[in-house]
């Protein structure tokens, strides 16, 4: 409560305050009257809050007796000092300059703004009612500088003859202050009190004068004395002991014994000492010896006395010693280990850590003429980084006979003969050649492909006899001669259609022999459909057509899928088609002699890719995908499944023998299986960068086969199976032939043995077929 | 189921530690962890799979086996590194104080040597392993010894190495162990045979070493300090063994005058062997006492040597020398008697030829004098190794010399390493001044004592590599030496042996091919050849007018008919190896016209210039045609044809391999060419050289 209406009046206070401050300025003639009078001025002001706060507390309330004693003494002295100021005022009135007492006595006196409205409060007291401050900006300029001298840095006593000592800011002379009461000045220097010093002090702003204690430090000072009062520098001394003896003894004990009889615990450490230094457990001090030239000379003993020989670990290698040097490092080797001109500038044109020799044979004529080496710190340096740091690793060398480790083979005689050389071409067809088969009898090759064609073709001058149009859009797929000299029947797949058909070529006793055997089985087709007619035969075995039936196409049935394979019974009474797209079609055997078309299995495991009969037994083999399955016709029942573990497989062929089958596969692999031995095969053989597309026995006697591949090459094996179970097969690669151009990722598409001759034939997807002799 | 095993807690993860591993187990420095490897022979190790052995995803490079390192950790060298360590942080503690006196004490303290014995014994538990083990720790130590003293090496270790090295040699001299030795560009190799143990080492010749940057002496000097303790040790067993005084006895006042081998002084322990000291002083070449008396006329020493004469070990004539060993020889018992079958039946068993002694009595019988030209260190060695006595040498070749007089007549061989002069006076020329006590005598450069054989230094290491002495003729004062080969290169077959005749070691029918291509490289030959005489002229040699220009030209003329074709078959040739058939190639046995009208048609398919072609090939095949069936050439057809052949059957039966089987045979045959084709490199030079010189 009391603070807001104190500050209120306060700031009411200091609206007057220029004129105040310049009073309080003009009243500083000397620097050190200014400090005083701040001092002083602070102290004033001081004073004046305090007295301000009572007035208020006195204003406020009645309570205010209760706030503190020492409020009502302030008040007290408050009241003298207006008194003392009033006093002041009758001296120097018409100066228009007060000191700080004038002013707060001119505050107290008369205020000039009545800001202020007296009202009485409930106890019938004056109550101060204040009007609002308007806080504009120079509201409160408490902060305004004080005036100040502007004369400069001159001495002021320039100005003594006048009655101003200088103008402030605002060109306003400043009134010199008043010096005081002239005659007290004079009086107090007549009468000096004790102690007087001259001096203001500047915290009363009274004069200074000391005290008699303090003059007494002075005085003790000025007379080189301790300035402590109660010091002593020298006191006497107190003395504890006596020097004298006394003539009394204080106690009457006898001197004890120890005093005169030596120590026996000091005479037995003595003898510990000189005990050990008779051991020799002591010895005396020795300057530590200098080196001196027998440091050379380590201790050297027997440090095998008690040689124990460790056992070899397996894991310890000793370093391999250096190799001796050979012929070439010698300062003068023969001739011919010398470098020539060509193999010195290779020497320097390698890099030096590429060299194989980090020498270059030099011959000296005379020993004298040797230089030094060069490289020999190195070199040994080098040893000693390989003895650390190089990892030792244990390498058995074989040091056997490289011929040792080649399998043994028959002799190249024993090998022959076998196909070399190219020796016919057959041109004619457009687009590739599919297929071709050689007949039983060896003269005549048949040959279809993606023009639709079927040609015969003389086989050894390559000369086309004949040549039928089968299919306009199909290509033919398959030609295959049936197996007999007697009569010659030609079966041809195009498409889904397969054809029988005699070509009109060779001897005509033939050529009728085999129609005969077609046209028997018109009649038997006939008969037999009457009696089995319960069974919808799985296809229609019909006549070609005029035209065709001219050219020599006697007989004429369709699949319902594209034929791939065609394979004849070794009697040439059966054949089967394997058509692969169909699901439970797709394996088809017929019989000739009835026109009569078989499907033996209703379904089968995989894709089937080809099938053949066994050239002796009563079996058939079908290869799916993966698999080849081997049925007993007699029986009707599977025999075994060959796993030939290939991804797909291409074709396959049966051994002229019956016991082993060779394979071929898109991945590239001919397999060999011995069907006695496993399911698994005997030997694979990767030697084609490409599919295999064909794999053939020679069928004639003679231990050879061959497959052919899309990279355009031929491979010629010898495959010598022995009657002797025991034995394995003997195969030896013989022959690459090499002669078919690759088109369209395609080689060669087919081939087929001479059924006597050692001669190959081949097709190619080049358009040409080749005869290899 | 078991239970799963964790990965990297057995197997080749636990077997090996890479060496930042160690070097963190082992908590040293990597220079610490270095040279505890070099001491303990640690070495690392090729994990069958590293990635295995690894567990970071980096590729460590360094493994090193896990046993290893925890047999390093409890390594008593460990602690002495850890103490050094310390010590070298409190000196330098000190150091940076500038407390200089207390870092001296400290490092005085601290200056102990290691002791490395314990490693000796730990890392060759039996002698015959530290043997085996010497070929390193000489040839370092040979050449620390011949190294001059730097900062990185000090004299002390050098001086160390010297008296090691010579202290071994004398070893082996006393007991005739040194079996071969052998001049190289690098060094001389010696080989000693001791204890069934064959020892090879280099020495370097006594030239200044070159020194690169990339030498790092503290690795060398960490193996010095390993080997001089071995090598101590050694040799202590050594000496000991055979009843001598270890160390003996050094000669410092011999060693400062060069006297080398001299500076040691054998000495025998007791009286158990007095002979054989008196034989040990006997090596002492000849100053059996100089010690005692200084000062001797030249006549006391003729007079001594006439005594040494006398004596039983010391004869001058070879017959009568011989012929007492052999009396020698029945007199020792110790030698093995021969056992005779009596059986027809009985089994032979090998027994060892008692040839131990040729060694020590090959060069016995001789006084050899070293001409001031010649290498005397390793001579001296050498000749004292195969039983010589008595070595003379140059005053300037240092002390120790049986005689410094070159005109001694009690010297049998001289050694000498200079041009003869163009004019050879046959007279002695001996200036004598009989006013000096001991008369000095100066045979004049180009002057020849008689009576006495000179030889060049390789006669010495022929004799000793074959054992048996040499014709001196051969190997005369600029005589043209015969060629020095290496004593440990085996006759192997299909390698090539210099010194069997050229014929026996070829292929059949190598030489008739090789006629024909020699055609044009006789040209380059025969440049060369010029330039070579050339450089001799300009040395001032005189060679041997061998093969002069016109024998060459002569031989050029006559194979110039036989030889055109070969160019033009050889291309023939050629394209039937790269046809990969088993038909034997036609062009083989046809006329050379059918090739060349082959060879023209190719060209037109190349479409070549009809004239290039010409002056390409046509130039020798017009000769050829007129001489064609040559002998080379049919020869070479045949050769080339059978190779082809060969060729072919063995890519046939490698079909039928597996294929490991198949890269292991590819292996050996491709090293086995690489042999051959070395061997038939070499053989084709001789050939050439052989046809040069006629």
């Amino acid at each position: 409560m009391a603070p807001q209406p104190y500050s209120k009046k306060r700031k009411a206070l200091t609206r007057d305050s220029p004129e105040a401050d310049e009073v309080l300025l003009s009243d500083g003639g000397d620097d050190f009257e200014i400090a005083l009078l701040n001092g002083i001025q602070s102290q004033s002001e001081d004073d004046r809050d305090e007295e301000d706060e009572d007035a208020s507390s006195d204003l406020f309330g009645g309570d205010s007796d209760l706030e503190d004693e020492g409020g009502s003494e302030d008040e007290i002295v408050s009241d003298e000092v207006p008194s003392d100021e009033e006093g002041d005022l009758a001296d120097v009135k018409q100066n228009d300059t007060a000191t700080f007492r004038a002013t707060e006595g001119n505050d107290g006196v008369e205020r000039p703004p009545p800001n202020h409205k007296i009202t009485e409060d409930a106890n019938g007291n004056p109550r101060y009612i204040y009007t609002e401050i308007d806080p504009v900006y120079d509201s409160d300029d408490s902060d305004a500088p004080p005036t100040q001298n502007t004369i400069g840095n001159i001495p002021l006593s320039f100005y003594d003859s006048y009655p101003h000592i200088g103008y402030d800011i605002n060109g306003k002379k400043i009134a010199r202050p008043a010096k005081g009461e002239a005659l007290d000045a004079l009086l107090d220097s007549i009468e000096v009190p004790k102690g007087w010093t001259g001096l203001t002090d500047p915290a009363t702003g009274e004069p200074l004068e000391l005290s008699q204690q303090e003059l007494e430090i002075l005085r003790r000072i000025q007379m080189n004395e301790v300035p402590d009062e109660g010091y002593d520098p020298y006191p006497a001394t107190v003395e504890y002991f006596t020097g004298k003896t006394e003539t009394m003894p204080l106690s009457a004990a006898p001197e004890p014994k120890r005093r005169w009889i030596p120590s026996k615990h000091e005479s037995k450490r003595v003898m510990k000492i000189v005990r050990a230094i008779r051991e020799g457990k002591i010895l005396p001090y020795k300057p530590p010896r200098e080196e001196t030239e027998d440091e050379l000379e380590v201790r050297r003993y027997d440090i095998w006395a008690n040689e124990l020989a460790r056992p070899d670990h397996p894991m310890n290698v000793p370093a391999p010693k250096l190799p001796p040097p050979g012929y070439e490092q010698s300062y003068h080797p023969p001739p011919e280990y010398l470098p020539d001109q060509n193999e010195k500038k290779a020497w320097e044109d390698t890099d030096e850590e590429e060299r194989n020799q980090e020498f270059l044979p030099t011959s000296h004529d005379a020993l004298r003429k040797v230089p030094g080496y060069e490289k020999f710190l190195k070199e040994r340096f080098e040893r000693c980084l390989d003895l650390y740091l190089a990892p030792r690793v244990r390498r058995s060398k074989l040091n056997i006979d490289p011929e040792s480790l080649l399998p043994q083979l028959p002799s190249l005689e024993e090998l022959r003969p076998f196909p070399t050389t190219c020796a016919t071409l057959f041109r004619g067809h457009d687009g590739r050649v599919r297929s071709l088969a050689v007949d039983p009898s060896g003269v005549w090759l048949a040959s279809g492909g993606d023009d639709g064609t079927v040609r015969v073709w003389e086989l050894l001058t390559g000369r086309q006899i004949w040549s039928v149009k089968l299919g306009t859009e199909d290509a033919v797929n398959v030609v295959r001669w049936r197996p007999s000299t007697e009569a010659i029947i030609l079966s041809v797949a195009v498409g889904e259609d397969v054809y029988l058909l005699v070509p009109p070529v060779g001897d005509p006793e033939i050529e009728t022999k085999g129609r005969e055997v077609l046209d028997a089985g018109w009649g038997y087709a006939a008969n037999g459909a009457t009696s089995n007619a319960k069974k919808e035969p799985a296809t229609q075995w019909t006549r070609p057509g005029v035209r065709l039936e001219e050219e020599g196409v006697l007989v004429k049935f369709s699949l319902r899928k594209t034929v791939k394979v065609i394979s004849w019974h070794r009697r040439g009474e059966y054949f089967s088609t394997v058509c692969p797209q169909a699901q439970s079609s797709a394996v088809a055997i017929h019989t000739i002699s009835k026109h009569l078309t078989q499907l033996p299995f209703r379904k089968l495991k995989g894709l089937a890719q080809s099938a053949s009969f066994h050239p002796s037994k009563p079996i058939f083999l079908v290869a799916t995908q993966r698999y080849i399955r081997s049925y007993d016709l007699s029986k009707q029942e599977l025999l075994k499944i060959i796993q030939p573990g290939a991804r797909w497989i291409s074709s396959f062929d049966v051994h002229p023998g019956g016991d082993n089958l060779i394979v071929g596969t898109y991945d590239r692999r001919l397999l060999w299986h011995d069907l006695d031995l496993s399911v698994r095969p005997f030997k694979v053989l990767r030697y084609h960068s490409k599919a295999i597309r064909a794999v053939k026995f020679h069928q004639g006697g003679l231990p050879l086969f061959a497959d052919a591949s899309d990279d355009g090459s031929l491979q010629i094996f010898h495959g010598k199976v022995v009657g002797d179970m025991m034995e394995n097969a003997t195969i030896v690669p013989l022959k690459v032939l090499r002669g078919h151009t690759v088109k369209k990722e395609l080689g060669v598409l087919d081939l087929d043995w001479h059924p006597t001759q050692p001669w190959l034939v081949s097709a190619g997807a080049d358009g040409t077929c080749r005869l290899w002799t | 189921m078991g239970r799963i095993k964790k990965k990297g807690t057995a197997g080749q993860a636990k077997n090996f530690i890479t060496r930042t591993q160690a070097v963190r187990k082992l908590q040293v420095s990597l220079p610490d962890f270095r040279r505890l490897c070099i001491y303990k022979g640690i070495y690392p190790r090729e994990p069958r799979s590293k990635k295995k052995a690894s567990k970071s995803s980096t590729p460590s490079t360094t493994f090193y086996y896990t046993r290893d390192i925890q047999y390093l950790l409890h390594e008593p060298l460990l602690a002495k590194f850890r103490d050094h360590k310390a010590l070298a942080k409190k000196i330098s503690r000190h150091l940076g104080r500038g407390e200089v006196g207390d870092a001296a004490r400290l490092e005085k303290k601290g200056a102990t040597k290691l002791s490395l014995d314990h490693i000796i014994k730990d890392r060759y538990p039996t002698f015959v392993d530290a043997l085996r083990d010497l070929d390193d720790a000489l040839s370092l130590l040979f050449l620390f010894a011949n190294l001059p003293s730097t900062s990185t090496v000090p004299p002390k270790t050098i001086a160390l190495c010297q008296r090691l090295c010579l202290e071994f040699e004398h070893y082996l001299i006393t007991t005739n162990s040194l079996r071969k030795s052998f001049l190289s560009i690098k060094g001389i190799y010696y080989q000693a045979t001791i204890q069934g143990q064959d020892i090879l080492w280099l020495v370097p010749y006594k030239f200044v070493q070159r020194v690169t940057g990339d030498v790092d002496f503290r690795i060398m000097g960490t193996f010095v300090e390993f080997y001089t303790t071995l090598l101590g040790f050694v040799n202590f067993r050594l000496y000991t063994t055979i009843g001598l005084i270890y160390p003996p006895r050094f000669n410092a006042k011999s060693y400062e005058q060069g006297g080398e081998l001299d500076a040691i002084v054998l000495e025998g322990r007791g009286i158990e062997e007095p002979k054989q000291i008196e034989s040990f002083k006997g090596h002492v070449n000849g100053e059996v006492d100089g010690g005692t008396v200084p000062t001797k006329t030249n006549e006391e020493i003729q007079k001594q040597i006439a005594t040494i004469k006398e004596g039983p070990n010391a004869e001058l004539d070879v017959l009568e020398g011989q012929d007492q060993y052999q009396a020698l020889d029945q007199e020792m018992n110790d030698a093995i008697d021969t056992f005779e079958t009596t059986g027809d039946d009985a089994d032979v068993l090998p027994q060892p030829q008692a040839g131990g002694n040729e060694a020590g009595s090959l060069f016995a019988p001789f006084t050899f004098f070293l001409s001031r030209e010649t290498p005397r260190q390793p001579l001296e060695f050498i000749l004292r190794a195969f039983g010589c006595k008595r070595i003379g040498w140059d005053a300037i070749l240092g002390d120790g010399a049986f005689t410094t007089n070159e005109a001694d007549p009690t010297i049998t061989h001289q050694i000498v390493d200079r041009p003869p002069m163009a004019s050879l006076p046959e007279e002695l020329q001996v200036s004598e001044s009989p006013s000096d006590p001991p008369p000095t005598t100066v045979v004049r450069p180009g002057y020849r004592v008689p009576g006495r054989t000179l030889v060049q230094p390789q006669w010495v290491w022929d004799c000793i590599n074959q054992l048996k002495l040499l014709r001196p003729d051969l190997y005369a004062p600029g005589a043209t030496l015969p060629p020095h080969l290496s004593p440990w290169v085996k006759p192997t077959k299909g390698a090539y042996d210099p010194s069997a005749p050229l014929a026996e070691q070829e292929r059949e029918g190598e030489a008739e091919e090789a006629e024909g291509f020699s055609d044009d490289e006789d040209e380059e030959a025969q440049e060369e050849e010029v330039e070579k005489s050339d450089d001799a002229a300009a040395d001032g040699v005189a060679l041997a007018p061998s093969a002069s220009t016109p024998a060459t030209a002569d031989l050029q003329d006559d194979h110039g008919m036989t030889i055109a074709g070969s160019e033009s078959e050889s291309e023939p040739a050629s394209e039937a190896d790269s046809f990969a058939g088993f038909d034997s190639a036609p062009e083989s046995d046809t006329d050379p016209t059918l090739t060349q009208h082959q060879r023209e048609l190719e060209a037109e398919a190349a479409g070549l210039n009809f004239s290039e072609t010409l002056t390409k090939a046509n130039g020798q095949p017009v000769k050829g045609i007129l001489k064609g069936s040559g002998k080379g050439d049919e020869a070479r057809k045949k050769a080339a044809k059978r190779r082809r052949e060969e060729e072919e059957e063995l890519e046939r039966r490698k079909m039928m391999m597996g294929r490991k089987k198949r890269k292991v045979l590819d292996k050996m045959l491709y090293s086995n060419r690489q042999k051959e084709g070395e061997a038939e490199a070499l053989r084709a030079k001789r050939r050439k050289i052989e046809a040069r010189r006629g």
